[in-house]
């Protein structure tokens, strides 16, 4: 009897670990997918900077922006760094499963007991977008930057870089092909 | 008698002064006097046959630069076509190429703890403008437990780093003088 008694405790407590996980996780997500519905009016992205942006600390989170033909990156501690557009040589998008909650969460994964926390896991994660930028600094040096944006993210910044440098891309292939036709001749 | 022992024990205490001193400030000026005068340019990792993603690259490198910059046994640190390497003398140049590439999983870390390690191997290349060739080796990276995929390339470059430290450069040649 007092065994059973003991059992039933033992489960109450993980059913309880468990359920407050879930609510978390959900809690999360949620306010993920809001981040997600945001409408993309304003070109301000909010991201994290994962490493390479020259300035930034790493995983510093902020606002990506273009602005006056550049991309802006305002870390939410520390002042704003920006790279020209005519510097960025290529743009690639990728995508990355992340688990989330940060430590707390994995310290309530860890401390749940009968492998409750593994379980969590398989539902505690979400998709992120990686942006890896390369670009180009003033003395022709080589740097890559590795921006996070939440999901669905990474196509808008890549569309609108592209319309901005679009023309001054046209002006470039412009003046390329008048030299070639001025050497020909 | 008194005078005697007052002589011997100063004399003790500088020679044990002294001992601990010197070892120190030779160590330092063999240190400093060699390795700093080479600097390095971080060349842009290649992947080779290997179909690696471009963030995976890109981080690689970006780790290089720092670690490389931690073991403080270069002069300056250079990037990839950094015009200010152009007529250095004494210039070291770091190729990485990525010789295999295992994507891993953080989910499958979490959920599994033995499975879902990212794994990185890269033959990595320091040698002088002129091709010859200080140090060639394949290096690895993993990364597993905690932390996201990206973490394998720190620990790479960290690698690399030490691979570097423990080569132990040759001298450079010396600079000519200006006339």
């Amino acid at each position: 009897m007092i065994h059973r008694i003991v059992a039933s405790k033992h489960i109450s407590l993980m059913l309880i670990c468990l359920l407050l996980l879930v609510c978390y996780c959900t809690g999360l997500i949620a306010q993920d997918h809001d981040a997600i519905n945001a409408p993309a009016a304003s070109s301000t992205l909010h991201v994290t900077h994962i490493l390479g942006f020259e300035g930034v600390s790493n995983n510093a989170n902020g606002d990506l922006s273009i602005q006056d033909r550049a991309l802006r990156f305002k870390p939410h501690e520390g002042s704003p760094v920006q790279v020209p557009i005519g510097a960025i040589q290529d743009l690639f998008l990728g995508e990355q499963d992340k688990q989330v909650g940060g430590k707390p969460m994995m310290l309530a994964k860890t401390a749940a007991p009968y492998g409750g926390g593994r379980v969590v896991s398989l539902f505690a994660h979400k998709k992120y977008d990686i942006v890896t930028l390369e670009y180009l600094d003033s003395n022709g040096g080589f740097h890559g930057a590795i921006f996070q944006l939440n999901q669905g993210q990474g196509p808008v910044l890549r569309s609108e870089l592209e319309a901005e440098r679009t023309p001054g891309n046209r002006v470039a292939d412009e003046a390329t092909k008048r030299n070639t036709e001025e050497t020909s001749k | 008698m008194k005078s005697n022992r007052n002589v011997s024990s100063t004399g003790l205490a500088a020679a044990l002064m002294i001992q601990a001193v010197l070892p120190s400030q030779v160590l330092a000026g063999v240190k400093g006097s060699v390795s700093p005068q080479w600097s390095v340019q971080v060349n842009k990792v290649e992947s080779g046959t290997v179909n690696i993603e471009p963030a995976f690259q890109v981080a690689i490198y970006e780790n290089l630069l720092d670690e490389v910059t931690k073991t403080k046994l270069f002069k300056q640190v250079f990037r990839d076509g950094d015009r200010g390497a152009n007529d250095l003398p004494n210039l070291l140049i770091l190729k990485t190429t990525v010789e295999a590439y295992t994507p891993g999983s953080e989910t499958r870390r979490a959920v599994t703890t033995v499975s879902g390690a990212t794994k990185l191997k890269v033959q990595s290349q320091l040698s002088t403008r002129e091709g010859k060739i200080v140090l060639q080796r394949e290096i690895a990276g993993d990364g597993h437990f905690f932390g996201g995929n990206l973490r394998a390339t720190h620990n790479l470059a960290h690698n690399v780093a030490g691979a570097i430290k423990q080569s132990g450069l040759p001298e450079p040649a010396p600079s000519v003088a200006e006339p």
